[in-house]
């Protein structure tokens, strides 16, 4: 079986999948500045609009700047994040025909909209980002957090989303100008279409939908383009030098989706390199019989426990039973997995991890004897 | 006792990811139910995290079902709550299924922004304040809303509002202004946070309450802070024990005793950690907070959902939240 480390090696990108609130952006950046500490010109990226990652690494402003993180040897840590609202413009700039045909779009109340809360646009801008980091070649590592969703696929989905979206035989009816002849004439024709929509105008008025078919009539330039691209995103995802490693905790209900995740991996043809599990509580593997509350109450009061020994051996025995859950879910989970995805369990630390000195804690143990 | 909050009908319970949000939600609706209220948790952004909670097997989207006396689940979807919606506007079923079958209508559906967060939001509405058929009354008593991870959230209970601001005239307009005056109404509604006393729960539980109370003027409720460790013993004893470790024989026991430390370390860490972050949210966000003790248990099920639900009443009562075990 592989190790973390030796995946990293292997590979150009490291996409840290995983649903919110299980520790990936830590893990992200623990990843980053291993390899960065090894001599690698490593960049994590992040998207999450809360900082975590400025928490992590003890940055104030990463306001679309990439910033350098000061490490040891001979490597270098570049961290950046992603303003997903600039990140759409930024596109919309690059590929509109025109100075007039941009300022259009940017005004147009539906694209601001929509740019700010299309699901997935998150994501997709994620992978935007991640392919230009990718394609100046600045890098050796990129390494990059993905959203803070309930579910680890949305990222994986986005750009088919986005597709979709753009999908040239529907935007068709959306792109011809709202007040034209054209517009009636559609919907004597279509008599479906024609009563939602005169029942969507007079539910929205008519300057929303004529801001829509703006929008798009607009937009219309743009398309060809957005599926040479959304190709090309899948083509980095899927390509050999890109890794994807699922990062979970030992819960019931994280590890139902991540067993989804790994089903889903397989049907969009990515590659599930290795799994991290955090925050994990190891039993005590000591010999059975120490571990009965008489026994250990007795050994904790030789080592001078005194008022306090009840309590430290009940704290100890709650673990214990954590641990139990925890190892039989781990266990059960990894039975799954195929043989040559690598596995690291990370336990659950007495701290919280948010500076580099905090992420090099997690290195034994992601890293094994490498670190 | 729970009762104050129960005065409100609607309780949306927001919070980040992975801070047991929904088995909050549970636990609240479960007290619910058991103070004989007609109960419905509204799952949005249906995972069917909340039925498995609760025992219960997966609902199907846009459905509800009865998990336990007075207490239903719904499963929350946008599009079926727009499906339910024209129903109810467009009372032609033949015109409605040629409408639902064609490829635009889907089509927009899927894309127009904010559509299915106005729809769920709409239809949240719709089960706070719609009549019961037998009796005319009220058809339920408390509608709680496990709503989905923190920005999102957000993005829902603000769809009403941009929606009204969009739509100056028409019906949509009418209608979101109906959906305002619900979730803005203190007599009828109330946010309720909860998270965990860590770093980054705690920072979006102070930027969400700013975005949904102050910005948005929502009518705040409780704040439930989950997981928190409270370590029995003190630092001097942990290392008291740690030093008359040292020197014991056989190597066995000096290993366990090892561990008892590290997990002591471990307890106490966490303590300190959410006492330290415990004060910054009293500080920060001024409610009535109620602390759950964390749960040390190999398995999460119904079983602990209904400890935490008795854990959130006698809290509730004291003035003081417990030590120890829930």
């Amino acid at each position: 079986m592989k190790t973390l480390d030796r995946i990293i090696q292997q590979h150009r990108v490291i996409i840290c999948a995983g649903s919110g609130g299980v520790g990936k952006t830590s893990t992200a950046a623990a990843v980053a500045l291993y390899a960065a500490e090894r001599g690698a010109r490593a960049m994590v990226l992040t998207i999450d609009p809360a900082r975590r990652l400025a928490d992590a690494l003890g940055l104030r402003q990463m306001g679309g700047e990439e910033c350098i993180v000061p490490v040891s040897g001979s490597g270098t840590l570049s961290a950046l994040m992603l303003d997903q609202k600039g990140a759409w413009d930024a596109l919309v700039e690059r590929h509109a025909p025109s100075p007039a045909v941009r300022d259009r779009i940017l005004a147009n109340r539906f694209y601001q909209h929509l740019s700010q809360s299309f699901a997935g646009s998150q994501e997709y801008m994620a992978i935007e980002q991640l392919c230009e980091l990718y394609e100046c070649g600045r890098y050796d590592l990129i390494v990059v957090d993905t959203p803070p969703t309930q579910h680890a696929l949305d990222f994986l989905e986005a750009p088919q989303r986005i597709a979709d979206f753009l999908d040239k035989n529907v935007v068709k009816w959306f792109v011809r100008p709202y007040f034209s002849a054209g517009w009636a004439t559609f919907r004597l024709v279509n008599r479906t279409a024609g009563v939602l929509f005169r029942k969507l105008e007079e539910a929205t008025g008519v300057a929303a939908l004529a801001e829509v078919s703006d929008f798009f009539t607009s937009m219309a330039g743009l398309f060809e383009n957005f599926e040479a691209r959304v190709r090309r995103v899948y083509e980095l995802l899927r390509a050999r030098q890109t890794a994807f490693v699922l990062v979970v905790s030992p819960e019931e209900q994280v590890l139902r989706e991540a067993e989804h995740f790994c089903r889903m991996v397989r049907e969009l043809r990515v590659a599930l390199r290795a799994v991290v599990f955090n925050r994990v509580h190891t039993e005590h593997s000591g010999a059975r019989g120490v571990l009965e509350r008489e026994r250990l109450e007795a050994l904790v009061t030789r080592a001078g426990g005194g008022a306090a020994t009840a309590a430290l051996v009940e704290n100890f025995l709650r673990f214990e039973a954590v641990a139990r859950g925890d190892m039989a879910r781990i266990a059960a989970f990894r039975r799954r997995l195929r043989k040559a995805v690598a596995v690291a369990e990370v336990p659950n630390f007495d701290a919280d991890l948010h500076d580099v000195a905090g992420l090099q804690r997690m290195h034994r143990y992601l890293f094994g004897a490498a670190a | 006792m729970l009762s104050e909050l129960f005065e409100r009908r609607l309780l949306v319970v927001v919070g980040k990811g992975g801070v047991g949000k929904t088995t909050v939600a549970c636990a609240l609706a479960l007290e619910a139910a058991r103070a004989g209220k007609r109960t419905v948790l509204a799952e949005v952004d249906a995972s069917g995290r909340a039925a498995a909670l609760l025992g219960a097997a997966p609902i199907p989207l846009g459905q509800s079902r009865s998990v336990a006396a007075n207490l239903h689940v719904l499963a929350v979807d946008g599009k079926a709550a727009l499906q339910e919606y024209l129903g109810l506007i467009i009372p032609l079923k033949r015109l409605l299924d040629a409408v639902f079958a064609s490829r635009i209508y889907n089509y927009f559906v899927a894309v127009a922004p904010g559509l299915r967060e106005l729809m769920t939001i709409g239809k949240i509405w719709y089960e706070a304040e719609r009549a019961d058929d037998s009796t005319g009354g009220r058809r339920w008593d408390a509608v709680i809303v496990d709503a989905p991870a923190t920005g999102h959230s957000v993005q829902y209970l603000r769809m009403p509002k941009a929606a009204h601001d969009a739509f100056g005239a028409g019906l949509v307009a009418r209608e979101s202004q109906r959906v305002m005056d619900l979730l803005a109404d203190p007599c009828r509604t109330a946010i309720n946070f909860v998270t965990t006393a860590e770093e980054m729960p705690v920072n979006e539980t102070i930027e969400m309450h700013q975005q949904l109370c102050r910005e948005l003027g929502l009518p705040p409720g409780y704040l439930f802070v989950n997981r928190v460790h409270y370590a029995d013993f003190t630092a001097a004893e942990i290392e008291r024990v740690a030093a008359g470790g040292q020197g014991l024989q056989p190597r066995e026991d000096r290993a366990v005793l090892a561990e008892v430390v590290r997990r002591a370390h471990e307890e106490s860490g966490w303590a300190a950690i959410n006492a330290e972050y415990l004060r910054r949210l009293k500080r920060e966000v001024r409610l009535p907070a109620i602390e759950v003790p964390y749960l040390f248990t190999e398995e999460f099920g119904v079983e602990q959902v209904q400890q935490i639900a008795a854990a959130l009443a006698g809290a509730a009562a004291a003035s003081a939240p417990r030590r120890g075990e829930p």
